[in-house]
């Protein structure tokens, strides 16, 4: 278990998302998804949610961005709006064409990435990192075992363009 | 003629509001004729004889002048109580663009697509608008209209927008489309910046013709060339989804 580091009596850091735990009994039942907290969940409607703290970061995967073509306005809804799975929770345009977004989990909604009022090419451009679209809490985490992890998003996009 | 049949709704001079609300039941039919699960359709199914996909195509022309935005152009509220002092309506619509008028003398199209069916990207729908709207101009004698890149999406006579492009994608399914000046009264066009497109001007075939072509010349040689490009066949129907 090479994720399993430094004993700082009597704490255990993983090495990946330096997260401190009290226990290794914690670790041993995440051994096969290490950081599972962090990796990304993909809805089949192309967004995706990675979540740290509680909190999950949601944006459109590289798939969708290509597809779409160069956003030029993203619509998005106000901190507070509460949201259940599948809700519409904005749009982004492109090429003259609203596309709707849908809420991969129900939650409040924390933050939206003010960036893009500006700069709604940070979605094309980062669609993983800097063109991430809305924070909101989690307010039901076996939900998230309802989404694709990144292998099965892959299958799933091959599926489809075939 | 070849591929799946798609269904024309030829709803005549009606309002914009019975045109949307027409829009609304097609959508809910290709909705549910995707089935309870929206999956993939798995390769063992593919080949095989098709399935209703419920894809319509509703064609109209809007009875009274109404003003639309999308996303983002809405009117401030001196302008809305300007434009409503002249006559019009105003409406707002989900989809892209900014504000355009819509009325007498216009097609209006609105394509109700399955773009996931179809393994059609939104943009290239969007350019297959353009497309099927260029082929109508060729066979109307206007080989020099052309379509622009995006911010200037539509079909173009010069300097001048001949047919306005504003689309909705939800679910993977389309709706609303586009707006062809056929003999449109374009000085409703002189309140707006049409598009937000400060500068450009508005033309109908009408006026790049030099004589009057009505909506009705116009939707033949529209449904032959909406069949060239999305593929299908079109079959006339009263109901969506039916």
């Amino acid at each position: 278990m090479p994720w399993l580091q430094q004993r700082l009596n009597p704490l255990l850091v993983c090495c990946k998302c330096v997260t401190v735990f009290k226990q290794a009994t914690c670790h041993f039942f995440l051994k096969r998804q290490v950081c599972f907290l962090l990796a990304r969940k993909f809805t089949d409607k192309h967004e995706w949610i990675s979540v740290e703290n509680g909190i999950g970061t949601v944006g459109i995967s590289n798939f969708a961005q290509e597809a779409l073509g160069d956003v030029v306005y993203c619509s998005l809804p106000e901190v507070g709006t509460k949201l259940s799975k599948h809700d519409e929770f904005g749009a982004l345009e492109s090429v003259k064409a609203a596309s709707e977004l849908y809420s991969p989990l129900s939650g409040e909604v924390t933050e939206i990435n003010a960036a893009l009022a500006d700069n709604p090419g940070l979605v094309n451009k980062s669609c993983y990192q800097d063109g991430w679209l809305i924070k909101m809490t989690v307010a039901n985490p076996a939900e998230l075992d309802e989404l694709m992890t990144e292998d099965a998003y892959e299958k799933y996009i091959k599926s489809i363009e075939d | 003629m070849s591929g799946r049949a798609v269904r024309v709704l030829r709803l005549g001079a009606v309002p914009y509001a019975e045109a949307l609300r027409v829009q609304e039941r097609c959508v809910a039919a290709a909705r549910a004729a995707r089935g309870p699960a929206a999956l993939p359709v798995p390769a063992a199914a593919r080949g095989g004889p098709e399935e209703p996909a419920a894809e319509s195509v509703v064609l109209s022309e809007p009875a009274q002048p109404v003003y639309t935005w999308g996303l983002r152009g809405a009117p401030g509220a001196a302008e809305a109580a300007a434009l409503r002092a002249r006559g019009a309506a105003l409406v707002a619509a989900r989809r892209g663009g900014h504000i355009t008028f819509h009325g007498p003398g216009q097609l209006l199209a609105f394509p109700v697509l399955d773009l996931r069916r179809r393994r059609l990207p939104l943009r290239a729908y969007v350019a297959g608008l353009e497309a099927l709207v260029l082929r109508l101009c060729r066979r109307l004698g206007l080989g020099t209209a052309r379509a622009l890149p995006p911010p200037y999406t539509g079909v173009w006579m010069g300097d001048s927008k001949l047919c306005a492009i504003g689309v909705h994608c939800g679910n993977h399914i389309t709706s609303h489309g586009l707006a062809l000046n056929c003999c449109t009264d374009l000085s409703w066009f002189e309140h707006i910046v049409p598009c937000g497109l400060e500068g450009k001007g508005v033309t109908s075939l009408s006026r790049e013709l030099g004589q009057h072509v009505a909506v009705s010349h116009v939707l033949q040689p529209f449904l032959d060339s909406f069949q060239e490009v999305f593929e299908c066949t079109l079959v006339s129907s009263e109901e969506p989804g039916v």
